[in-house]
């Protein structure tokens, strides 16, 4: 056979499409008669709506509908991952800037915010909580209503859920050393180059739905019960996302959407503009209290954490994000007392979602920072307290949990030694490293097809979205090596429920080793028949009959697949089939009801140049190492990091929501919310992975993807810090920040 | 999209006289990277749009013409940046147009329209300022050279007429040696717009100009004929003294998302301070 393309880097499998302009996202597609939404939002958080009056919309010609909540089945529909607390549209009134009011449905794009503008809300204005200190205050006013949760202790509050969890015993722990500080993280938004984007359409007896979903079949699911249909008839098309970063997991305006399309009869089609999509994704702001106890030698004794994430006014999936991103807050480290308590609070703010790190850069930051002062406060390198209290392989770093999955150890030697860790430092510079962990999916169920068609192609149906991250190639790459075909002769399908089987979801960093097994699985089950087809067209027993890597071995020789295929299928020809099915099922016992499938594990190390004057960071070599167990596919895995490095380099150094005082997002957009440009690039940029084909995934790999984002602010702070010799604490690290930590006098 | 009339004049006078007529209600068109934005956003609902690009007198085009620098009304910043007059002889121009929002927008936006949207934070306006520019603007009853120091008011108001329009903008070309550099802060190093912009221009004869942007209603200019400011060797708190009544004009506003007041004073020192010890080193090196 020729040379195996797991561990290889062919050309992603749709990369011409997208760069080509090609590729249909769901904002491209054409269809018959559709009509175009404009949503009707007020210019304030929380409001009572009084009234409505949609007359002079009506009046203008083309325009077909202005639907409020009165126009929706009553009681109007509530949806939601966690909580089914989200109306379809607000109800009564709005819990944030941005809450659509109204949608208004018109013949054009232009006619629909020419008809929206003319809707005239009359409201009043109520009092809101935008911060956790103004959501905490024991006279906030409420942002959920306690009848949505009425056994529920917290309801009177705020506070959604608590999240403890904790080993030994903290009160009782004594170290020679504490460092206690409070550490904030902004909030941010996923800004994927492709707008969200949904489409429904009366379907016959059905309905079909496009999206730029993650996760084609929960919506499905959401769609389903919202419009009381079976599952068989909503059809939800997702073409690959243009990016998602989390931000396109769940529903959110789907389901208004198929209600306005099954209200008029038409196709419907909303294109949220990037301004319109900061208000409907981000991430959970976060500030989170440290208390770490360290002994002189270096050895931690507790970590006591508090951690309060400000999400939006409905649950989303945040809660979730909240409890799981918490979770491993104490780091990879052998800590014998830990107590963390993560807390979600409520406000009238646009729901907060998944985003790339799912709730653990946010601790991190405030984690490995404390870590930091901790390692100073004992004169203690910081590098070398890291090594210290690594957990090694096998190590129950997180007592009732899966133990460490990785030799970390190397990650971080290889990060120390390809930032120079021991080399002298150039003036006026300054150094930082930091490790990142993440628990990887506690759940999951990946179904897939495999067919090998008879002239030796393949056609791979899974379920998993590839937003960006190239699991189609990846599949692609596992069927043709094990099935014998060259890349180009497997076609992978994905995005259309009414074709392809069940998958639970695309998250974290979950496709290649769920899905991937999912696909292996449905290849061996194929490279089954083709062996067993083999020993009957040879008169073999089927035992005497092996095949690996498209290649049949029977005990005298070697046979290609169309050797046997062709002649096994015979004249009528046909096809084989296999499925596979990767099931991970809850653990009720477990604290995230499931161990994680794997870690994600990275170190990031950073060299900083900062202009005393400015306060400008130039991050002048930035070194990212992750334990990826195997790269099968080594430019992706190589450009999933970068990504994700980069990616994490905004919310450490520029990005940030800014607020009035009425809870109104000020910087929406493009113009006054800045993401890293090429030019903001580290001036080198060094990625390096650790493989010991130790991971539960196809070909001992592991999922990563979110790694190299999870630690970026804490290295890059820690750097900043050595520069500066001042702390810095909030982030981002704007060059204003800088500059004022300058301003103190103690610097 | 708000439905507006388009008109593609091909004649300064008639493009002058649908001003004339329109008044507010019309929208000049040359780049359209501010005018398609606000468009697009609603915050500009003009009756017409008049594109310049068809006007045969506007070309695109820098000239040296009776010892001015002339740049047409339509000559986009990639090309003022590149220009080996400008280069030469108002290196602080060419680099402040480099900076103008990204590549592709350079591609499109006019020098003109920079001013005329009288952005306080205009990239362009500290260099043409120190550089004693002036705007040539054809109205209804005939041509006005406008000193660029009388043309701005406040953002996005000029004292441009009702029907006036800016044809070209013109330099002086030195007649000794000078140098100069400009400088701006912005929130990233990628394409942003900037919170402080500073120009400095030292001549061989001591005269300094210092211009500074962003950091209240209008761009401005202070001048030192002293030559303490040009002399690096001077008493520095004679130095400091003078930078210090220039930037005493700085009132940057406390609503700005994009940098705080006394950041933004703290980097209009730092910048002129820069922007001044450049201009000197250019000077003394080669020349603007």
């Amino acid at each position: 056979m020729s040379a195996p393309i797991i561990g290889s880097s062919p050309n992603r499998v749709g990369g011409i499409a997208r760069v080509t302009g090609q590729h249909e996202y769901v904002a491209d597609i054409l269809v018959a008669d559709a009509l175009e939404a404009k949503f009707v939002t007020i210019d304030c958080a929380h409001a009572r709506i009084i009234s409505v009056d949609a007359s002079a919309a009506l009046a203008l010609p083309g325009v077909l509908a202005v639907m409020t909540a009165a126009d929706m089945p009553q009681p109007v529909p509530r949806f939601g991952p966690q909580l089914e607390d989200r109306p379809v549209i607000a109800v009564g009134e709005t819990k944030y800037h941005g809450d659509p009011v109204a949608i208004v449905v018109a013949e054009t794009r232009d006619l629909a915010m020419q008809a929206a503008a003319l809707v005239h809300v009359e409201y009043e204005e109520l009092p809101a909580v935008f911060t956790l200190a103004g959501a905490l205050d024991p006279s906030a006013p409420l942002v959920q209503d306690p009848s949505l949760r009425p056994k529920d202790r917290f309801a009177s509050t705020n506070v959604l859920r608590e999240h403890p969890i904790g080993w030994g015993d903290v009160d009782a722990a004594t170290a020679d050393v504490v460092v206690e500080h409070t550490y904030t993280f902004p909030m941010v938004t996923h800004f994927a180059i492709e707008p969200h984007a949904y489409m429904a359409a009366p379907d016959g007896d059905g309905i079909a739905v496009w999206s730029t979903i993650q996760h084609p079949n929960w919506l499905q699911k959401v769609i389903a019960q919202v419009l009381h249909m079976p599952l068989a008839k909503v059809r939800v098309f997702a073409p690959d996302p243009g990016g998602g970063f989390g931000g396109k997991q769940h529903a959110k305006y789907e389901p208004l959407v198929a209600l306005a399309a099954m209200h008029i009869g038409r196709p419907v089609r909303l294109v949220l503009t990037l301004e319109e999509t900061f208000q409907a994704v981000r991430r959970a702001s976060a500030e989170v209290r440290v208390r770490t106890g360290v002994n002189r030698d270096g050895s931690l004794v507790f970590e006591d954490i508090v951690a309060d994430y400000l999400i939006g006014a409905y649950a989303d999936i945040a809660d979730r994000v909240v409890g799981k991103g918490s979770y491993p807050a104490a780091g990879p480290y052998n800590v014998p007392n830990v107590r963390i308590m993560a807390r979600s609070v409520l406000s009238h703010t646009m729901p907060s979602t998944a985003f790339r790190g799912f709730g653990n850069p946010q601790v991190n930051w405030a984690v490995e920072s404390n870590l930091d002062e901790a390692a100073r406060a004992i004169g203690m390198d910081r590098l070398q307290i890291r090594l210290h209290n690594l957990a090694r392989k096998g190590d129950a770093f997180i007592p009732f949990d899966t133990p460490a999955d990785g030799h970390w150890e190397q990650t971080v030697l290889r990060a120390a030694e390809l930032i120079g860790w021991d080399s002298p430092l150039p003036e006026g510079r300054g150094r930082g490293i930091a490790l990142g962990v993440k628990s990887g999916p506690t759940t999951g169920l990946s179904y897939s097809t495999v067919r090998l068609l008879g002239d030796g192609s393949v056609v791979v149906f899974a379920g998993t979205s590839d937003m960006g991250q190239g699991a189609r190639t990846v599949f692609a790459q596992i069927a043709a090596q094990e099935l014998g075909a060259p890349l180009g002769w497997v076609a992978v399908v994905m995005g259309d429920t009414a074709v392809v089987p069940y998958d639970q979801q695309t998250s974290a960093s979950r496709s290649t080793v769920l899905m991937g097994n999912s696909v292996l699985q449905a290849c061996r089950s194929i490279q089954k028949q083709l062996s067993a087809m083999a020993a009957r067209l040879h008169g073999l027993d089927e035992a005497q009959v092996t095949m690996d890597r498209g290649v049949i071995h029977l005990p005298d020789r070697d046979l290609t697949v169309l050797d046997v295929l062709v002649p096994g299928l015979g004249r009528l020809g046909g096809e084989l089939t296999g499925n596979g099915e990767v099931r991970k099922d809850a653990d009720p016992t477990h604290p995230l009801s499931g161990a994680p499938a794997f870690f994600e594990f990275n170190c990031t190390a950073i060299e900083v140049d900062v202009d005393r004057e400015t306060g400008d960071i130039t991050i002048a070599r930035h070194v990212t190492v992750s334990d990826v167990g195997k790269s099968l596919n080594p430019l992706q895995v190589r450009m999933q990091d970068e990504g994700a490095a980069i990616q994490g380099l905004g919310h450490t150094l520029m990005e940030h929501y800014i607020w009035d005082e009425k809870g109104r997002l000020r910087n929406p957009g493009a113009i006054d919310y800045r993401i890293p440009t090429s030019m903001d690039l580290p001036l080198e940029l060094i990625g390096a992975t650790i493989e010991n084909e130790d991971g539960p995934g196809p070909y001992g790999s592991k999922g990563m993807s979110e790694g190299a984002l999870l630690c970026i602010s804490s290295a890059v702070g820690a750097a900043v810090r050595d520069a500066i010799g001042v702390p810095m604490r909030d982030l981002p690290l704007t060059p204003e920040r800088v500059w004022r930590a300058l301003q103190e006098p103690s610097s | 999209m708000h439905a507006f009339a388009y008109v593609r004049p091909a004649t300064v006078a008639e493009a002058v006289a649908i001003l004339l007529a329109h008044g507010p209600d019309a929208r000049v068109l040359a780049g359209g990277t501010d005018l398609v934005i606000r468009l697009r956003d609603g915050s500009a609902k003009p009756s017409v749009v008049v594109d310049l690009k068809r006007i045969a007198e506007l070309r695109p085009g820098i000239r040296e013409e009776d010892g001015h620098l002339v740049i047409s009304a339509t000559t986009v910043m990639t090309d003022v940046a590149a220009d080996p007059l400008i280069r030469r002889y108002a290196s602080a121009l060419a680099e402040a147009a480099s900076v103008v929002g990204s590549v592709q927008i350079r591609n499109r936006a006019t020098l003109a329209g920079n001013i005329c949207n009288a952005s306080p934070a205009a990239d362009t306006a500290p260099s043409l300022l120190v550089y004693g520019a002036v705007v040539v603007a054809q109205g209804p009853d005939g041509t006005r050279r406008i000193p660029i120091d009388e043309f701005f008011v406040r953002s996005g108001v000029t004292t441009l007429a009702r029907g006036e329009l800016v044809t070209a903008i013109e330099l002086p070309v030195p007649t000794g040696r000078r140098g100069a550099m400009h400088q701006r802060r912005t929130r990233r190093r990628g394409h942003d717009l900037a919170s402080v912009t500073v120009s400095c221009c030292v001549d061989e004869a001591g005269m300094t100009r210092l211009a500074y942007g962003s950091v209240g209603p209008r761009p401005v200019v202070y001048a030192d004929a002293t030559g303490v400011l040009a002399d690096p060797s001077a008493d520095r708190e004679a130095r400091l003294a003078i930078l210090e009544a220039m930037f005493a004009g700085a009132s940057p506003s406390p609503r700005s998302m994009r940098a705080s007041p006394e950041y933004r004073l703290a980097m209009l020192r730092v910048l002129g301070a820069r922007a001044l010890q450049g201009a000197i080193d250019r000077l003394h090196a080669d020349g603007d």
